[in-house]
Formats: structure tokens, sequence, C-alpha cells
């Protein structure tokens, strides 16, 4: 078999058992959503929702503004939302942004306030009990602890002890003890993958991903808190042939990730560790 | 007497917190900026002997040093009993913790994991330093529940705010005691996105009223001789 084709093949097989998740989680979920941060994760999955459902999405694709995001999100979400026909529903936390909540106020509680909270009063009223999300088990070691369903409870957290077994590709829903299942379609993923397939499926990419001037994003977040890497890759093929030799963390332009390190150094200064 | 040595206790967020007790008649910052370094075991051993260890504790076998009875101010009371307190009877249980702090670092553990190791610790430390009150004529229970805590979290409020309020309410259990109460840290902490990281300004509180003034670590010594009434 060729490379091509042995690609093919792969991504054959990771679409099919992400097709068989979503499938499966709107089967058992009577309110189910998809989060959509325009990234290539998260519209790869919308895409694997559409693919499900023969070309109409059944619920809604949720989108968290925290209004600080790039001019190019707002615009590429816009743009595919209309293109691709499915219900768009917006998440802002208005009275944090009223308060005046921005990174400069703090960068954690920012995310706090204008992510996880404009999230959490959505599905309190939505009342939505499973989310379709874009993680990968690649992206981070605690995510590969993930599983393809994770129940969380009325405060987002997860129980990373008690999680529910997917043995045989079975994916049970817990009777009982969650507020809302987390469902996890692109968890097998890598991010070459991810790329593959949107090359294979020639599907639209914010072109913030693409370089320019000798960067680009790899991982998109608000503006202030993420930064370009140093790149030439301005094609999805020059991507992919990156990703196949970079040994750069995904995420390495987030902020969070730069402070991780920092006290990691000072806590092995101090004799933590 | 009884010291509640509680490890990255921080004035300003006690203040915020309003708690209320742990502030007792007399708080304040202590000065630790004669140390190179906020290093707990240093800080804690110059507590007990009232003079700087620094250049005594090596980096690497920190947490295995001890100080023996004679050389702290423990010697100068009848009876003791001091519960976990680094450089003297600090507890072999937490290597467990760091050992979960490690992990979250290299990616093998959640921060989940490593909390619940630290509360675990402090649950077996609060039931014993309780059961002690009164029975020795001076107490010391160390609790590293905001150092550990805020290491990683000290960016998230809702997760500080429950850390002091369960300090807040160790220190109002041990408040019934008519005994001279201190309540002291080593250093305080700020935030470093949502992790925390040491400051050169510790606390101190009172039961009674002192006028001490930005006071270092190591005056300690000699204040708990004299208010202890010992020899």
């Amino acid at each position: 078999m060729s490379e091509n084709g042995g690609i093919r093949q792969n991504l054959q097989q990771l679409e099919r058992r992400s097709i068989a998740i979503i499938r499966e989680a709107k089967a058992q979920f009577k309110n189910i959503a998809c989060l959509w941060s325009t990234g290539k994760d998260s519209t790869a999955t919308v895409w694997l929702c559409k693919k499900a459902f023969f070309g109409k999405i059944p619920f809604p694709v949720i989108h968290i503004d925290t209004s600080f995001k790039f001019p190019q999100i707002y615009e590429f979400r816009d743009k595919i939302a209309k293109e691709w026909g499915f219900k768009l529903v917006i998440a802002k936390n208005e009275d944090a942004l009223e308060q005046g909540m921005s990174p400069k106020t703090g960068r954690l509680d920012c995310c706090t306030q204008l992510k996880t909270e404009a999230l959490k009063n959505l599905l309190r009223k939505e009342e939505y009990d499973a989310l379709i999300l874009a993680i990968r088990r690649d992206e981070h070691g605690i995510r590969a602890k993930e599983r393809y369903y994770s129940p969380r409870d009325e405060r987002f957290r997860w129980n990373y002890a008690d999680q529910p077994a997917e043995m045989w590709d079975l994916y049970v829903k817990p009777s009982e003890d969650f507020s809302h299942m987390r469902v996890h379609p692109i968890l097998h993923w890598t991010e070459l993958n991810v790329w593959q397939y949107v090359q294979q499926e020639k599907l639209p990419i914010n072109p913030l991903y693409f370089a320019k001037q000798g960067q680009r994003y790899r991982s998109l977040g608000c503006m202030p808190c993420t930064v370009p890497i140093p790149s030439e890759a301005d094609t999805i093929e020059k991507i992919v042939q990156e990703l196949a030799t970079s040994k750069t963390p995904e995420r390495a332009g987030r902020s969070q990730d730069k402070e991780k390190a920092y006290m990691m150094q000072k806590l092995r200064s101090l004799g933590y560790m | 007497m009884i010291i509640l040595a509680l490890d990255a206790l921080d004035l300003n967020l006690v203040k915020k917190f309003e708690c209320q007790t742990l502030m007792q008649k007399e708080c304040g910052q202590t000065d630790i900026s004669n140390f190179n370094l906020e290093r707990t075991v240093v800080l804690w051993a110059s507590f007990l002997a009232g003079k700087n260890m620094e250049t005594k504790i090596p980096l690497k076998t920190q947490w295995e040093f001890k100080l023996s009875t004679e050389e702290t101010f423990l010697h100068f009371f009848k009876t003791y009993k001091a519960i976990d307190v680094p450089a003297f009877s600090f507890k072999q249980d937490h290597a467990e913790e760091r050992k979960f702090l490690k992990n979250y670092f290299d990616d093998k553990s959640a921060i989940e994991e490593y909390d619940a190791a630290v509360w675990k610790i402090h649950d077996e430390n609060k039931k014993e330093f309780l059961a002690s009150i009164g029975k020795s004529d001076l107490v010391i229970g160390y609790f590293n529940l905001a150092d550990a805590i805020g290491h990683l979290s000290f960016g998230i409020i809702q997760k500080m705010k429950d850390v002091y309020s369960e300090l807040e309410g160790l220190a109002k259990e041990t408040r019934n005691s008519d005994d001279f109460i201190l309540v002291i840290s080593d250093h305080g902490m700020k935030a470093i996105g949502r992790y925390g990281d040491h400051t050169k300004s510790g606390f101190y509180s009172t039961n009674k009223k002192l006028g001490l003034n930005l006071p270092k670590i190591t005056d300690f010594y000699n204040l708990v001789r004299s208010l202890g009434n010992v020899a």
C-alpha cells in the first residue's frame, strides 16, 4: 500500500469511530450540543457531526465568545455557520464583561469568568445534558486519562478516578451522579491526523493557522494570551510536513503553559521536586 | 501556648477573605528579606532556632534535615507536642504529595490527585493537633494546605477561599483555649497565572496585643520564650 493509501485508510478508521460516537451520543442524550472554538479540531468535529447526520447537524453548535478573540475567528465563525447551515448559539458572560473582566484583571479569572462561567450559564439556561468537545489525548498528558464519555458534576468537576468503563467500544451513559456528559469523539486522533483530515476533506480553516512573515498560530485562543510560533508553513501541505518533524508542544504559544514551565523551575529551585 | 504554623498564609488573602479569627487581636507581616530564597524548611528551622539557618541546610537533603530539641525554643517547655513541623518532626507522608507534584509537571497526574494527597495529610494533622490542645505546655501544629494547594491553584480564587475558610475554621477551634496563641507563616504567596509563588512577606497574629512592628521570623524565638513563662 502507498503512503497516501495508508494515511487514507487510517483516517477512514478514525472517522468511522468518531461518527459512531457522535451518533451514539445523539441517541443516548436528550439535549446535546457541540462546542466550537473555530479552531482546526473543533471545525473537524463539527464536520464529523455534519457527516454523521448526512449534512444536517440535528443539535446546536455553541461558540463561547470571550470578546477577546481574533477578528479572523469571528469572521470565520459567521461564514462557516452560514455555509454549513447549523444552529449557532453564542455563549457570552455579559455581566463579567460589564464589570470590566479582561486578561488585564488576571488571566485565570478572565478564563474562568469568560469561558467557564459563560458555558455554565448557558448549560443552566438550555439544560444541555451532553456536550461534544474536540479534545485529543495527545494534546496533554492529563487528557490521556480522558474517556470518550466523561461525566461532569454541576461545578464542572471531573472525577478521573471514577469514570465509566469503555470496553469493546461500548460507551455507556452512567445512570446518575452527573450533571452533564462530555463526549469526546476525536479523543483518539493526533494533531497530525487532524491536519491530514483537513487536507483530505478540504475543510475550510482559519487563516491564522497559515504563516505570514515567518509566523503562524498553532493553537488559537484569545488575542492577549496566544502567541504565534516561528514557521514558514503557509499551506496545509507545509503544516503537515512541519508537524512530522516538530518537537515543540502544540500549546507552546499559550500563556498558561509558559507559567507552568516557570513554576516547575521555581519549585525545583525551592527543593520541592 | 499554642502555635499554628501555617505555611504560606498570606496577609492579603487573610484580609480579602475576612478571616477574622486568623487575624486575632494583632496581626501583620513578618520580614524575611534577609533570606536569599524563601525555602520552607530553612524558614521554619530559623523560626525554631532563632537564627538564620539558610547556609546550614542543603537544598537536596532539606526535607530530611532535623534540629535537636536543644537547638530550638521547644526545650524551654517542660512538655511539648510538635506536629509535622519542618526541620523537627516533619512527616514522611509528604513524599506522596511531592510525588504527585512532580507527576503533575511531568503530565502524569491531574491536579485533583495532588490536591487529594494534600488534603489527606491536612485532615490527619488537624485531628492530631486538636486532640493535643491542653495536654502539653506547648502545642505547635504545622499545616501546609495554603502552600501546597496554592502552588498549583493560587490564581483560582474559589479554591483558595475554601482553603482559607478551612484554616479560619481551624483557628476558631483553637481559639477556645485560654493559652497564648501565635499564628505564623513562613512566607506569603502571589499569583503567577493559575499558580502561586512565594513572596518575601510572612504573616503573624497573636491573641494578645504585643505592638510588634514588622518582626523578623527569627525574633519569635525570644518572644515564645518570654510569653511561654518559661526559663
